[in-house]
Parts: structure tokens; sequence; C-alpha cells
């Protein structure tokens, strides 16, 4: 399942700021990550991990600064790359009315992936989710929504992977999937951005950046 | 896992059979639709019972001699079939406004927006949420329509007319209320934002439909007045769509 990524991905983030209103979230931040990195960004709460998270995918746009994205060696605008990247955080929700399968079935169609039935079932018990999947994600604990988000990064195996506050809800066996996904994009050559405060989760990075208040 | 190019109508369509999944097993907006509609019917029945049958006459074109063949040869329906199309419109157009408040608003309220973002562009998204919102507008009217007439008595006309009609209220009905739906969500959308932001568009969407409606009811209507009032209603919903169309993007990425 896991198929190394050909020619090189980065990310390059110049000057990036963004405001709500009269308010800026963080001050201008530089930071660059190549395939095969990870990238932890830090700060204390409100200092806009989740806004640059939402900037690098592409969910929205900086007021001040750029983000370049180059998948494969292509460089990709805001739109395109969206495609290329698996995003798990807070603020992602997947349909409640739905199960699991149906949730992933759907997603894998909007981005035009055949989702077997073998695929649907090695993506779940990759992610600790296996004879769950024709629950309605209504009935989900909140761990079990946090893994079925990684189902749902994993599905187009992408190139970069955006993960906001990782661990968030899991108990110590889904730590250990979140760790291993990490481990096995690095090994392929995919990028990791990782939003989080943890001391065990900054050290999965190659590089750390601290947001600072403006 | 293969993976290949997904054409923007084939991602609405997903997003379309997405919908109507969840909302036969939620029934959420066919709920909301069905219990105002049945709620407005009744009460329209109750109020009306003594008035479809009432007749009214213009005291103006009486002409010397009168008699009882003159006054009953100009006689008319108090309620006049235009005026009921109008109101059944008006009815619909609560109803569909009742129910499709959820289409943006839930996707916004439950986080979901997020994952769709990531997923498919925003003019599929538009068509998706268009599509829907159109059968289900459709399915609405194509139930209180037969139960409406036979409450108020309001006649067919002619009946392609009349199916153009109820044809292009829907789209033009659905239209209005998917990218009112769309800017309400976005402005972290209240009921009563969805109202207000698709009153304006309402009263125009309303004025035309019932110059069509007119022209339906007319005795002999020419071709030219029902390519004008007809014509006008669907280039409402024609247009709308156009210009939602091109500016779903920027309501969809702001």
């Amino acid at each position: 399942m896991a198929d190394k990524h050909d020619g090189e991905h980065r990310i390059e983030i110049k000057e990036v700021a963004h405001q709500f209103g009269w308010r800026q979230v963080f001050a201008p931040l530089s930071a660059s990550v190549s395939g095969g990195q990870t990238l932890v960004i830090s700060g204390i709460n409100g200092a806009g991990k989740s806004t640059l998270l939402r900037i690098i995918a592409g969910l929205l746009t900086p007021t001040e600064g750029t983000v370049a994205v180059t998948i494969a060696g292509q460089q990709q605008d805001a739109l395109s790359r969206r495609n290329s990247i698996g995003y798990v955080a807070p603020d992602l929700t997947l349909y409640r009315e739905l199960s699991a399968a149906e949730n992933l079935q759907f997603f894998a169609r909007l981005r035009g992936i055949t989702l077997t039935r073998d695929d649907l079932i090695a993506l779940l018990t990759q992610v600790g989710l296996r004879g769950r999947g024709k629950d309605l994600v209504g009935t989900y604990s909140s761990g079990m929504r946090q893994r079925l988000k990684y189902a749902f990064a994993l599905l187009s195996q992408p190139p970069i992977l955006l993960l906001d506050e990782p661990t968030a809800n899991l108990d110590i066996h889904g730590v250990a999937i979140v760790e291993q996904i990490v481990a096995e994009q690095k090994q392929r050559g995919g990028i990791s951005i990782v939003a989080t405060n943890e001391p065990r989760e900054l050290e999965w990075g190659d590089s750390v950046a601290r947001l600072e208040l403006p | 896992m293969n993976k290949g190019v997904v054409a923007w109508h084939q991602q609405a369509l997903a997003l379309l059979a997405k919908d109507l999944r969840a909302e036969l097993r939620t029934k959420v907006a066919v709920s909301a639709v069905g219990v105002f509609t049945f709620s407005a019917l009744l009460l329209l029945a109750l109020a009306t019972i003594n008035l479809k049958d009432t007749p009214t006459l213009n005291m103006g074109v009486l002409t010397d001699p009168i008699t009882r063949d003159g006054v009953v040869s100009l006689l008319r329906p108090a309620w006049e079939p235009a005026s009921k199309m109008g109101l059944l419109w008006v009815l619909l157009c609560f109803a569909a406004f009742t129910g499709l408040a959820h289409t943006f608003v839930h996707e916004e309220d439950s986080g979901t927006t997020a994952a769709l973002r990531l997923s498919m562009t925003a003019s599929a998204v538009y068509a998706g949420k268009l599509s829907f919102n159109f059968l289900l507008i459709a399915v609405v009217a194509l139930a209180v329509t037969p139960a409406y007439m036979g409450i108020t008595g309001m006649p067919i006309g002619s009946p392609l007319v009349f199916i153009s009609v109820m044809l292009g209220g829907t789209v033009g009905l659905s239209a209005a209320a998917t990218i009112v739906g769309a800017l309400a969500a976005k402005a972290q959308g209240t009921s009563a934002l969805y109202s207000a932001l698709g009153l304006p568009m309402l009263v125009v969407f309303l004025i035309m439909l019932i110059n069509a409606a007119i022209t339906l009811y007319s005795k002999n209507p020419t071709v030219l007045q029902i390519g004008r009032d007809v014509g006008g209603l669907f280039s409402f919903g024609v247009m709308l769509i156009a210009i939602s169309a091109l500016v779903f993007h920027f309501v969809w990425e702001d």
C-alpha cells in the first residue's frame, strides 16, 4: 500500500502571517521542509498553529507571505495541492450520519480513488477500526473518530500529512498507530507537518518551528 | 487503490448521492418541510373553507338594464386562480427555506466543510447541492400541489403551461435557496439571516411567478405572453444559477 513518492516534495513557508480582523495571530514565520522530513510546529494556545496548518493545506489564504508547495518537482497552487494533502485536525469532521465505510467510499469517489473492499479493510485495520466500518460515525467515541480521520487522511496515500494535535483523544494503541504512520510517511519520502505541544510529539520533528505572538 | 482523474460532474453526483442517502437516513429536511407543509395546508383548508367558491362582482362593469343573467355572466371567483398559484408558491418558498437551510448550514455547523473543500471543487459542491435542493423541492411540489388544488379549487389551466410554470418555479426556488443557504452558512448563519438574505430574491421570484400564473389563467394567452412570462420565470432561475455558479467559488473559499 505504501508506494515511495516519485520526485522531490518541498514546502517553503516565507514570512507567513495571518490576521483575523484587526488581530494578528502570529508573527511572520519562515520555515521549509523537504520530502522524508517532519516539521513540528509548536507554540502556546492561541499562537496560530491550527491557522498555519490551514494555510499550508490551502484552506486559508495568509494575509502576509507565501507558502510554496512542490509535489514531485511540480509547483502546486492552493487548490491543486489539496489533493496531495492528508489532513487531520480537530476542526475536521466526517459525516456522523454515514458509516465509516460510507464516509471513506464517498471521499474516495470524490478524489477519483478506486477503493476495493480489501483496500477498505486494510485502511480500517491500519487505524485500528477493523470490524467497525459499518457502524455510523455518530455512534463512535471521540478516539474512534480521531482514528477515522487518519483513515480519511491516508486515503490517497498523500505526499504531505498535516497533523494538528495528532494524538488528541487517542489511547496508547492509537498513539502507537500515529507514530507508525508518521514513521512510514518519512520512510517513503513524504512530508509530515505536526502542530503540537506534547513533549513526546516534539521529538518526531527533524526541525521545530515555534510560533510567537506578534 | 488506484487513483484517477475525476470530473466535476462525477463529484457533484457523488455529493448528491451522499446527501440523498443521509436524508433518507435522518429525514431532517423532509420532516421539517413535511411538518411545515402539512400545518400550512391544514390552516389553509380551514381558513378558505367558504372563500374558494365565493363569487364577486365589479359593480363598475354593470350596464343598464341590470338583469339576472347579466349579473351572473359577470361574476368571477373572489379568490382568483392566479392568487391561488401565488399563495401555493409562498407556501412552497417557506417550506423549501425551512428544509433547505440545513444543506449548507449543517455542513458548516458539523465541521464537514474542511473535508469537502479538501476533496472537491467549489463548482461540484454547488452543482451537487443545487441538484439536491431541486429534487427536494420537486418532491414537495409534487406532493403538495394536488392537495392544495383539492383544498382551494385551483385549476390547472393549460396543462403544458402549468407544468412549465411549476418547473420554472422549482428551478428558480432551488437556485435561490442554494445560494442563500451557502451565504448564510458562511456567515455562521441563523435561520433569521437566511430569511433576510432570501427576501430580495424571493420578492423578485414571486413577482415573476405571479406574472406567469396570470398568463396561465388568462382566457386566451398569446404565444408572446407565454414566452415573456413563463420564459421570464425560467430565465430568472437560469440567470440565478449562472450568477451563483460564478460567485459560489468566492463564497465557498472565503
